[in-house]
């Protein structure tokens, strides 16, 4: 009696174990954009990205604060929260979507793996379907999650004014690097 | 006497174009400005702003988006000390914290600081990001530490 109730304990532990550790997460994810056109160059990076993952499931979501992009030249940041994606009406942008080929990824073993990741981007108050390829690396219980991606900012209907048309590239360049730590709890 | 008036008009209308250009050009580099020098608009305890955004996002959104706030309470956190270090403020007992991305003249006040310290940080308010699984946070950017309280 003793036996079976120490195996359904121990059983119990190891099942509470793996569930543990199939979320995971970070606060302080990496966001990098680059609208530049023909002249400047227009970048800014944003480091308090959230993201969380479900290694089971691949479900994945990222979500950013647009007033924590910080560019090197004050005006190009004042310009880009007020007049581009007006910060202020929508603070935040979210993607909410899955890994395609999930299975393929092996979270139990260290290893980088192409995947494609599926789903809705929320800016600047419009969502839109997205689909971008990526990559996964399980490194010593850590999973890094990286993609380069291109969005169209006139999908999101951000303005580009016509005097500055050619400053300004509507095709914005977006790397996402993400180190996610697992999720207790 | 004309020619005279015609040749002063030319010069103040060069003068003109060239102070614009002066002015444009200043304005377009511009760096940001030390965040030390500058003065914050807010200053409250930690758990306090987060109540407030708990509360009501977008009313808080109103008042402290893009505002420098100075912020004070506990350490909890330090994220990426030898980075860009996140200093993040609040009560243990609750997932939420503000959390504050230290600029990168300011980075290495994160060495100074201890887990448990009572401190003030300033910076601006980039919002508030709400998750149920992750603990609500507030975050501030290009932040500095202004007052270190060693007694706990």
């Amino acid at each position: 009696m003793k036996t079976a109730k120490s195996i359904v304990l121990v059983g119990f532990l190891l099942c509470s174990l793996t569930v543990s550790a199939q979320r995971f997460f970070t606060k302080t994810g990496s966001i990098y954009f680059n609208a530049s056109g023909n002249s400047e160059v227009i970048e800014a990076t944003n480091k308090t990205v959230t993201s969380v993952m479900d290694t089971k499931t691949g479900a994945i979501q990222f979500a950013v604060l647009m007033k924590a992009f910080l560019f090197e030249k004050a005006l190009m940041e004042e310009h880009f929260n007020e007049n581009y994606v007006e910060s202020t009406k929508f603070p935040k942008a979210e993607f909410k979507g899955e890994i395609s080929n999930n299975s393929q990824v092996k979270y139990d073993k260290d290893g980088t793996y192409p995947v494609t990741v599926k789903g809705k981007l929320t800016l600047h108050g419009i969502t839109k379907d997205v689909e971008a390829a990526g990559t996964i690396t399980v490194k010593a219980g850590k999973i890094q999650a990286t993609s380069e991606f291109k969005v169209l900012l006139s999908d999101y209907a951000v303005e580009i004014p016509g005097l500055v048309k050619d400053k300004v590239s509507n095709n914005a360049k977006i790397k996402v690097d993400c180190t996610m730590e697992p999720l207790k709890g | 006497m004309r020619k005279k008036v015609l040749l002063y008009g030319l010069l103040l209308l060069v003068l003109t174009g060239l102070g614009a250009a002066y002015y444009g050009y200043k304005e377009f580099n511009r760096k940001q400005e030390n965040i030390a020098e500058l003065p914050s608009a807010y200053q409250l305890p930690a758990v306090q702003l987060i109540q407030e955004f708990t509360t009501n996002e977008q009313t808080s959104n109103t008042q402290y988006l893009g505002k420098i706030i100075t912020v004070s309470g506990n350490v909890k956190s330090i994220d990426n000390p030898e980075g860009l270090a996140t200093v993040s403020l609040g009560d243990t007992s609750s997932m939420s914290s503000v959390r504050c991305s230290l600029d990168s003249l300011y980075t290495h006040q994160a060495a100074s600081i201890q887990l448990g310290a009572q401190i003030a940080i300033k910076g601006y308010c980039s919002g508030f990001n709400a998750d149920d699984l992750l603990g609500s946070d507030v975050i501030l950017s290009r932040c500095t530490i202004e007052i270190i309280n060693p007694q706990k």
